[in-house]
C-alpha cells in the first residue's frame, strides 16, 4: 500500500504545483465559472423536466424513473468507454512507465497505483455532471438524507467497477495483442459502442416520454415505460438503490449499494491477481512490438501537390500524411460523420406542423438559428482538429522553429489546410438541413454565405489560440481543447458566432416579414441591411486576423 | 560566419547567458564546452533562431537573425541533442519534407538525399516509419537532413549521443571534411577528447559567461596549467570560476 501511495506522489505533487503556477488563480476561476454554468444548466433542465413529469397525473413517477434508468445506463457506457482508453494509456503507454517498472515494486502495486489514477481520470467529470441530476431528484421527491448519502455510496462503486472491468479487459487484450494496435482497435470499438448507444438512444426517441399521444393506447405506453432493466447491469443496482432511497426503503437501498461495492471489490481483487500474472509480460511485449493497422508504402502527396511552393508543400504533405497514418484521427472522423447524420436526422423529424407559429415563418426562423447551431458543431470539430494542430507538432516543433519559414507562414498554412474541408463540412450541414426545412431561397443563400465566411474565422481562431496556448509536451495533444486555451477558444468562437447572428438578426427579420406580407423593403431597411452585413463581414475578418497575430506573438515570444 | 555580440538571455530572474561575444570564422570547427547548466544549449538555440536573446545580436553569414530570420536560417543546419522527429513519416519522406522546407530543388533532392542516407547507413530503412527507428538511427537521420541543403553553418548539440563507435568515427571524419570544404561548424559537447581532437578552437562557457577561447595552448595558458590535455584546462578554468 505504501508503494502505491509513493507511486501516486508525483501525480499529486504535479497537480498541486499546476494549481499554484503563474496565472493559476485566473485559470481556476475561469474553469469554475464555465463549469459551474454548465452544472447549473444541467440542474435547471433536469429540475424543469422532473417538475413537468410531476404534473402528468398518474404517470409522473413512471416517467421520472424511466429517465433515471436511461441516465444511469448512459453513464455506465460513458464510464466504461472512458476507462478503457485511460487505463490503456496509464497502464501501457505513459512515458514514465519505464521509470516506474525499473523500480523495485511489485507488478500488482504498480497496477494498483495506475488503476487508481485511471479510475479517477475516467470518472470525475461524469460524476460531477451527474450530481445536478441527482440533486434535482432529491429536491423534487423531497428525499431523506439517506438518498444524498446513497449518491456517493452507489456512484463511487459504479465508477470503480467500470474502471476495474475495463482494466481487466485491457490487460487481457494487451497480453494477446500488441498495445499500439490495441489502442487503435479500442478507439474504433469504443466509438462504435458510443455511436450505437447514441443511435439507439435516438431511435428510442426519448421525446416520446413527454408525448403519450404518440402511442396507440395508454397501456402500450405504460408497458413501454415500465419495462424492467437488465438485473445483471451494475447501473440497474445503482438505479434500484437510488429509487429505494427515494421511497424510504432503507434496506433495499443499502442492499443494492452493497451489491455494487462487493462487485467492485471482487473485480478489483481479480484485477490485482491477473496483474501479477500478465501485466508486466504485456507491458514488456508492447515495448518490442510496433505495428499499425494500415501499412503504407509511401506518401503520394508530394507528387499530387507538386504545384505548391516548397515550404507550403512540405507542411501540407507532412500534415496530411501524419493525419492519414494516425488511426486515432480516423475514428474521430467517423464519429463526426455519425454526428452529422444524427444532426440531419433531427431536422427531418422536427414536428413543424404541430407548432402554433406559421410554418413558413418557423422554417425560416429555424434556418437562421441553424446557422448558430452549425457554427457550434463547427466549433467542436475545429476544437478537436485545428486547435490542437500546433500542439501536435510536439517535441518535433524545433524543426519548424529552426527552418527558414516564418511562424506567420506556418500558422497561415495550418489555417489553409483546415479551411477547405471544414468549409465543405459546414456547407453540407447548412444546405442539407435547409433542404430538409424547405426554407426560402433567400434564407438558403444567407445562411450558406454567412457560414462560408464564418468558417475561416472559426478555423483561424482555433489555430491562433492553439498557438497562443500550446502544449508541446502533452501525451495526448488532441485533448488540449479541454485546457484553458481550449476553453478560451470555445468561448471566443461562441461569442463570434453569436455576434454575427445578432448583427444579422434585425435585417433578416424585416426581410422575412416583407417576404411573408409581400411588401418591399424601405430605404432605411436597406441601409440597415448593408450596415449589418458589413459589420458581420468585419467581425469575420477580425476573427481571422487577430488570433493568428496573437498566436504568432506567443510562439515567437 | 557566426557572430555573437553582447548576448544576454534571462529566464525570469535567472541569467542563463550573460554578455557573450564570439566570432567563428568560415571553415572553422569551433568546440563549445562547459559544465551542466552553463548555458551551452541556450546559446545553441539562440544561434539557430529557436530562441530570441534578451539582448545582443546574432549574425549568420552577415545576416542579422532578428531582422531576417528566414534568410539566416536558410544558411544553418541544426543537429539538436535529442532527435525528435515526425514519427509518422518515413525516413525518405522526412528528407523530402526538409528539402521542400529549405527550398532545395525537387529534381536534385532524391539524389542528394539517397547519397546522405547511404553515408549515414540508413538506406535499407528509408521507407519505414521513423517511429520504428532506434535513437541512434533517428540521430543519424537528423544529421543527414541537416546537411541536405548544404548549409554554410552547421550547429551541433552533443553530436555523439546515441551513436555507435562506427557512427562516431564517421561523424568525426565528416565534420573535419566539411570544415575543410569551407563549412563552419559550431559544436557543443561534453566529450572533451572529441573537442580536443577535431576542433580548431574551443570556447569554455561557465555560469552563462565565456571564460576562455582558443586552441589547447591558449586554454592551458588561461587556466595556468603547464601540461595535460583539455580536461586539465577545463577543470581548472571551471573550478576557478566556482571558487574565486
Amino acid at each position: 500500500m505504501r508503494a502505491v501511495l509513493t507511486l501516486l506522489g508525483p501525480r499529486w505533487r504535479a497537480g498541486r504545483r499546476g494549481r499554484s503556477g503563474p496565472g493559476a488563480r485566473w485559470r481556476t476561476l475561469v474553469f469554475l465559472v464555465a463549469g459551474g454554468a454548465f452544472w447549473a444548466g444541467i440542474f435547471a433542465v433536469t429540475f424543469r423536466v422532473l417538475t413537468y413529469f410531476q404534473s402528468v397525473e398518474g404517470l409522473g413517477d413512471v416517467l421520472a424513473r424511466k429517465l433515471l434508468s436511461m441516465v444511469l445506463v448512459t453513464c455506465l457506457a460513458l464510464l466504461v468507454f472512458s476507462a478503457i482508453l485511460t487505463s490503456l494509456t496509464k497502464l501501457y503507454l505513459s512515458r514514465d512507465l519505464f521509470l516506474v517498472h525499473s523500480m523495485p515494486v511489485d507488478s500488482g502495486e504498480v497496477f494498483a497505483s495506475r488503476w487508481l489514477e485511471s479510475a479517477f481520470d475516467s470518472a470525475w467529470m461524469v460524476v460531477i455532471y451527474l450530481l445536478p441530476v441527482f440533486l434535482s431528484y432529491g429536491l423534487i421527491y423531497r428525499a431523506q438524507i439517506l438518498f444524498y448519502l446513497d449518491i456517493g455510496l452507489a456512484i463511487v462503486p459504479l465508477c470503480l467497477l467500470s474502471a476495474a472491468l475495463s482494466a481487466l479487459a485491457v490487460m487481457v487484450l494487451v497480453f494477446l495483442l500488441p498495445a499500439n494496435r490495441i489502442r487503435s482497435i479500442f478507439v474504433f470499438l469504443g466509438l462504435a459502442v458510443l455511436i450505437i448507444l447514441y443511435v439507439t438512444f435516438r431511435l428510442l426517441r426519448p421525446e416520446r416520454l413527454v408525448d403519450p399521444e404518440a402511442f396507440n393506447t395508454v397501456m402500450i405506453y405504460l408497458n413501454a415505460m415500465q419495462s424492467p432493466s437488465n438485473p445483471w447491469l451494475p447501473s440497474t443496482w445503482v438505479y434500484d438503490s437510488l429509487v429505494a432511497a427515494l421511497s424510504g426503503r432503507d434496506g433495499a437501498c443499502l442492499f443494492n449499494a452493497g451489491l455494487c461495492w462487493s462487485a467492485a471489490a471482487f473485480v478489483f481483487l481479480l484485477d490485482l491477481q491477473v496483474a501479477r500474472w500478465i501485466y508486466f509480460p504485456g507491458f514488456s511485449k508492447t515495448q518490442t512490438t510496433r505495428s499499425r493497422l494500415i501499412r503504407s508504402r509511401g506518401s503520394g502527396w508530394f507528387g499530387v501537390l507538386r504545384f505548391l511552393p516548397g515550404p507550403i508543400r512540405a507542411l501540407v504533405v507532412k500534415e496530411l500524411t501524419a493525419f492519414w497514418r494516425d488511426e486515432t484521427q480516423w475514428s474521430q472522423v467517423f464519429i463526426i460523420l455519425a454526428l452529422i447524420g444524427i444532426y440531419l436526422y433531427n431536422f427531418s423529424v422536427l414536428p413543424l406542423n404541430k407548432s402554433p407559429l406559421p410554418t413558413v415563418y418557423l422554417q425560416n426562423l429555424l434556418s437562421f438559428l441553424n446557422v448558430a447551431l452549425a457554427g457550434f458543431v463547427l466549433t467542436a470539430v475545429v476544437g478537436r482538429f485545428a486547435f490542437p494542430s500546433v500542439s501536435m507538432e510536439g517535441d518535433a516543433f524545433w524543426i519548424v522553429r529552426s527552418a527558414p519559414v516564418s511562424i506567420n507562414a506556418f500558422l497561415w498554412i495550418k489555417v489553409a489546410i483546415y479551411v477547405l474541408p471544414l468549409v465543405v463540412l459546414s456547407e453540407v450541414l447548412i444546405v442539407a438541413s435547409n433542404l430538409l426545412l424547405r426554407v426560402t431561397p433567400f434564407m438558403m443563400a444567407l445562411s450558406s454565405v454567412t457560414l462560408f465566411f464564418l468558417t475561416p474565422a472559426v478555423v483561424a481562431l482555433g489555430v491562433g489560440l492553439g498557438a497562443a496556448y500550446p502544449d508541446f509536451s502533452s501525451e495526448n495533444p488532441a485533448q488540449s481543447v479541454t485546457s484553458m486555451g481550449g476553453l478560451i477558444f470555445m468561448v471566443a468562437s461562441a461569442a463570434l458566432i453569436g455576434s454575427v447572428i445578432v448583427v444579422e438578426a434585425g435585417p433578416v427579420y424585416s426581410i422575412l416579414l416583407s417576404e411573408i406580407h409581400g411588401r418591399a423593403l424601405t430605404a432605411v431597411q436597406w441601409g440597415w441591411l448593408i450596415v449589418s452585413f458589413t459589420v458581420a463581414a468585419l467581425l469575420s475578418v477580425l476573427g481571422i486576423l487577430l488570433p493568428i497575430r496573437l498566436g504568432r506573438r506567443r510562439l515567437e515570444g | 560566419m557566426i557572430e555573437l555580440q553582447g548576448i544576454h538571455k534571462r529566464y525570469g530572474r535567472y541569467e542563463a547567458v550573460r554578455d557573450l561575444s564570439l566570432t567563428v570564422r568560415r571553415g572553422e570547427l569551433f568546440g563549445f564546452i562547459g559544465p551542466n547548466g552553463a548555458g551551452k544549449t541556450t546559446t545553441i538555440r539562440i544561434i539557430s533562431g529557436l530562441l530570441a536573446p534578451t539582448r545582443g545580436t546574432v549574425r549568420i553569414d552577415g545576416i542579422d537573425m532578428a531582422r531576417e530570420p528566414v534568410r539566416a536560417k536558410r544558411r544553418i543546419g541544426l543537429i539538436p541533442d535529442r532527435p525528435f522527429l515526425y514519427e509518422k513519416l518515413t525516413g525518405m519522406e522526412y528528407m523530402r519534407f526538409i528539402a521542400d522546407l529549405y527550398g532545395v530543388e525537387l529534381g536534385r533532392t532524391d539524389g542528394r538525399a539517397v547519397e546522405l542516407l547511404e553515408m549515414f547507413r540508413l538506406s535499407d530503412r528509408v521507407h519505414e516509419l521513423i517511429e520504428s527507428y532506434s535513437h541512434g538511427m533517428k540521430q543519424r537521420l537528423v544529421m543527414a537532413s541537416a546537411l541536405l541543403h548544404a548549409p554554410a553553418v552547421v550547429v551541433v548539440d552533443e553530436p555523439m549521443v546515441g551513436l555507435d563507435p562506427e557512427g562516431i568515427k564517421m561523424v568525426r571524419d565528416l565534420f573535419r571534411r566539411l570544415a575543410g570544404e569551407g563549412t563552419t561548424l559550431f559544436m557543443s559537447t561534453h566529450t572533451l577528447s572529441l573537442a580536443e581532437d577535431v576542433c580548431d578552437r574551443i570556447g569554455i562557457i561557465h555560469n552563462g559567461g565565456l571564460v576562455a577561447t582558443g586552441g589547447l595552448e591558449e586554454l592551458r595558458a588561461a587556466a595556468r596549467v603547464a601540461g595535460g590535455g583539455l580536461e586539465s584546462a577545463f577543470l581548472a578554468l571551471t573550478r576557478e570560476e566556482r571558487s574565486p
